[in-house]
């Protein structure tokens, strides 16, 4: 039974949390320092006094039981220090055997640089063995990597157990005994910027950053990579801070995958005419000086047109879904020239865009290697792509004149019906957030539109249905929209409760079930017997329903049924 | 790197014993000279590796660190067993103090080695002033001993008691007899003057450093009193054993020299305590961090033959490591901290 230990944040498979121990709270992700201290966890796996501590062993092919205790302790983990694929499957095979409100405690095995890799893939408590090891081996750590002392030829840092010492002129063990303190705070500080990094939902871009040090870790990062499915059932579909992709691995996050991978699942089949556009520094797309100068050419055309944009890392971004995240907020490093693998990627996205929907005419008004990334999609399907723009800018007036006049010829030719560009981005939310047909339950006529891009919401007869928030610009459902939603598709997105009346946060422990496919800031309905509510995750359905400790859900609007 | 790459050339092949001699090939599986320690003189030496059907305990169970069963035979005869030997003494002839006669088994095992073969070979060696043979305990009864006292004097049984702790020996070793049947073996081969040697193993799996250490001081000091010699076989990793899997895995890794040197340090009062650290400086061997080894690996040996601890005189950057493993190793719940 776990009791002792609870999540607070969550940032993907990594967590903060809060562990009771010995009478004081501990904040995880947490490094034991003291002998005093591993004993005293040691013996706790014999004689499970207060704290609930259970060792599982990382064996190929375990299949035991679900483990709930406060901590589950990997045992021998410090075998996997220099081979990341065994790492990868302990490490992946101890989470799924440990409850999620189980504290992972992965002994003997963290160093300053790969304590932000194991972080990231799930663990909760670590010590310093491993860095008083490598003191002594020769090592001095840094969260960038490891230096031989013989290497050291500045001073390394300016910690006050490198206060004053000049590496060169010290013996061996000077340099050891320095070497282990400054190893151990090395470790400590990077366990901070760890945690500051989970809060702010960017411990991704900071592991990107780490596994530079060593191909080990490099390596590590792509095997944990395509572990797609933990990752992705662990990964919040929102989050404030702009995602960064500045490395190869960017292309492999699960966010990105889970994005566009959405949009070929679950958006509705489109037909008539699809206009392709360039991507743009400034998010969303049509807030940029050449999106608007291009929409503005377009003006009333736009509402026979169906709008994608092409871009790394995430592939291709339906105009309607350019407020969400991560099309709403990204960068990338801008050079004018992609690498193959962002070429590879994003042509391989576009084809399967094209490919999943009905266009008759597909035009690109693009440039450079969005072309050629155009021309390579059009090839493999063998269909036609009517270029606008010629060896121009994208913004040159020849060019916005070829696109008008395109646009117009092929709306005459094919007569799409004309529709309301502001419902399209509720409608696509609702789609891309409930799953596919989800708008057709939620709005089986047209609604009302109202409101400011990009918080539109959509009224039926004077009640509110549905409105993107401001916050995340995420569709929230009102307590009608989400009846609407209940009625036709019982069970999904739904969090079923206690009898309770859901007030402020549900916490998991109330929770009777959930569906397994809400992640965490999902926009949920809350149901029991007599009340319906709807609110906003705050951790995935399965772990709802597996955990007994945290906030599950906070409500937003309740009502009764 | 390079280091690593030299030490995997030198992986020791078959034998765990002595084998500070030459060795040469005959139709025995090996035979080598030396030198050794015989009442506290250091004497010229034959070792005679004989070619059996192999240990019978290894055939139906097997220790987890001993791979020799790989190297009998399973269709040897009583004839080759002998042809063997006499080859041996064909080749290096009889003139030294010390003849050990080694069956990777028990000699005194009647299935392995028959009555008649045993005794032809004990009585050849009657003139040798110390005639060393090893067996497992069972094997050591009064009845046998009485029939090779009348054949030879001057031998000392070598049992290998591995550890005085009956839980790791049948455990962790799996060795299948207690400390009860080392001593009534001891008993029985001391009744009839014969010496006894009893094998200790530095570090069998399952055992963090310190264990192994301690765990080792303890039972050279338990055995000595049923013990003329006490050898220290500092455990190495050898081919088709449970131990070489864990190595394999990363669950294991042989002891460090210092633990070995640490032994001998701590119980040369307590009795005569020999070493022979085989493979020594190499990864399936005992070893250090690898600047150190060689070094550590002459003092030990030396020290086995003068039995005086002032040979261990050696130190190196590795020790602090060393040390922080013996305190520490427990808290990597059942790995070695250090490759």
């Amino acid at each position: 039974m776990t009791r002792l230990f609870e999540v607070t944040h969550r940032d993907g498979a990594a967590r903060l949390g809060k562990l009771s121990w010995r009478g004081e709270e501990l904040l995880t992700p947490h490094s034991f320092e003291s002998k005093e201290e591993l004993q005293f966890l040691k013996e706790l796996t014999i004689h499970k006094a207060e704290i609930d501590v259970t060792v599982i062993a990382a064996q190929e092919g375990t299949s035991a039981e679900q483990v709930d205790a406060d901590v589950v302790v990997l045992a021998g983990a410090a075998r996997f220090r220099d081979d990341p694929r065994g790492l990868t499957k302990a490490l992946l095979e101890a989470r799924a055997l440990a409850n999620p409100d189980s504290a992972l405690y992965v002994p003997a095995l963290a160093t300053p640089t790969n304590v932000s890799l194991l972080v990231y893939a799930g663990v909760d408590l670590v010590d310093t063995v491993m860095a008083e090891v490598k003191a002594r081996e020769g090592y001095f750590l840094d969260a960038d990597g490891e230096r031989r002392f013989d290497e050291v030829s500045r001073r390394p840092c300016f910690c006050n157990a490198c206060n004053g010492a000049t590496m060169s002129e010290l013996s061996f063990e000077h340099r050891v005994t320095l070497a282990s303190d400054h190893n151990k705070k090395a470790l400590k500080a990077e366990l901070n910027k760890i945690a500051e990094n989970v809060e702010r939902g960017t411990l991704r871009e900071l592991v990107e950053g780490r596994c530079r040090a060593a191909p080990g870790l490099t390596a590590l990062l792509r095997l944990l990579d395509n572990e797609y499915s933990y990752f992705e059932r662990r990964s919040p579909i929102v989050r404030k801070a702009t995602l960064l992709a500045c490395s190869q691995e960017s292309l492999n996050r699960p966010d990105v995958r889970r994005f566009s991978e959405r949009v070929i699942e679950r958006l509705r089949r489109r037909d008539g005419i699809l206009l392709l556009l360039p991507c743009s520094a400034r998010k969303p797309y049509s807030r940029s000086r050449s999106h608007r100068i291009i929409l503005a050419r377009l003006d009333k055309l736009r509402q026979y047109l169906n709008e994608a944009i092409i871009t790394s890392p995430i592939g291709v971004v339906p105009r309607s879904l350019e407020i969400m995240y991560p099309a709403s907020n990204y960068d990338i490093p801008v050079t004018g020239t992609w690498t193959c693998d962002e070429r590879e990627w994003v042509t391989e996205r576009l084809t399967h865009y094209l490919s999943t929907n009905a266009f008759e005419s597909v035009v690109a008004h693009v440039s450079g290697p969005y072309r050629q990334i155009c021309d390579a999609a059009a090839a493999s399907l063998g269909i036609e792509v009517v270029h606008t723009v010629n060896d121009e800018n994208i913004l040159s007036s020849a060019s916005l004149q070829r696109l008008s006049a395109v646009a117009h010829e092929l709306i005459d030719a094919c007569s799409p019906a004309r529709r309301d560009l502001r419902f399209d981005y509720i409608r696509d939310l609702a789609d891309f957030q409930f799953g596919p047909h989800a708008s057709e339950a939620i709005f089986p006529e047209i609604p009302k539109i109202r409101g400011l891009f990009p918080t539109y919401y959509a009224s039926d007869r004077g009640r509110r249905i549905a409105t993107i928030t401001g916050t995340y610009q995420t569709l929230a459902l009102t307590i009608e929209g989400a009846g609407r939603y209940l009625r036709a598709r019982e069970g999904s997105y739904c969090v079923q409760i206690d009898d309770f009346q859901p007030k402020g946060t549900v916490f998991a422990i109330g929770v009777l079930s959930a569906d397994p496919g809400i992640r965490p800031f999902d926009e949920v309905i809350v149901v029991n017997d007599r009340v319906i509510a709807v609110g906003r995750a705050l951790m995935s359905g399965w772990e709802m329903q597996a955990s007994k400790r945290g906030g599950a859900v906070v409500v937003r609007h309740m009502g009764s049924r | 790197m390079k280091k690593q790459y030299r030490a995997r050339k030198r992986v020791p092949r078959t034998s765990g014993r002595e084998t500070n001699g030459r060795r040469t090939r005959g139709n025995a599986r090996f035979a080598w000279t030396g030198w050794d320690l015989l009442n506290g003189d250091v004497v010229p030496s034959l070792t005679v590796v004989l070619t059996t059907k192999g240990c019978s305990w290894a055939r139906r169970e097997g220790c987890t660190m001993c791979g020799y069963i790989i190297d009998s035979n399973p269709d040897a005869q009583a004839s080759d067993i002998q042809k063997q030997f006499h080859e041996v003494i064909a080749h290096y002839g009889k003139a030294f103090k010390i003849v050990k006669i080694f069956t990777s088994g028990s000699f005194l095992d009647q299935s392995e080695v028959p009555i008649d073969v045993r005794d032809a070979i004990l009585s050849e060696l009657k003139g040798t002033p110390k005639v060393i043979v090893e067996s497992r305990p069972e094997f050591v009864t009064p009845e046998i001993c009485d029939d090779i006292f009348r054949i030879n004097e001057h031998v000392e049984v070598a049992i290998g008691l591995e550890t005085s702790n009956d839980c790791i020996r049948n455990n962790y070793i799996n060795k299948g007899f207690s400390f009860r049947d080392f001593v009534r073996a001891s008993e029985a081969a001391h009744a009839n003057g014969f010496t006894v040697k009893a094998y200790l193993l530095l570090k069998p799996p399952f055992l963090t450093e310190r264990e192994a250490l301690e765990d080792a001081l303890r039972s050279v000091r338990d055995a000595a009193p049923h013990a003329d010699t006490i050898s220290l076989n500092v455990c190495n990793v050898q081919k088709g054993t449970l131990v070489e899997a864990l190595w394999k895995k990363g669950l294991y890794r042989p002891p460090w020299l210092w633990s070995a040197v640490e032994v001998l340090k701590g119980t040369h009062e307590t009795a005569t305590v020999i070493c022979d650290p085989v493979g020594g400086g190499t990864r399936r061997g005992p070893h250090n961090c690898w600047r150190c080894d060689r070094e550590v690996v002459a003092e030990i040996k030396e020290f086995s033959l003068s039995q005086n601890s002032a040979s261990f005189t050696a130190t190196c950057i590795d020790q602090m490591l060393w040390e922080y493993v013996l305190e520490f190793e427990e808290f990597s719940y059942g790995v070695p901290l250090v490759p």
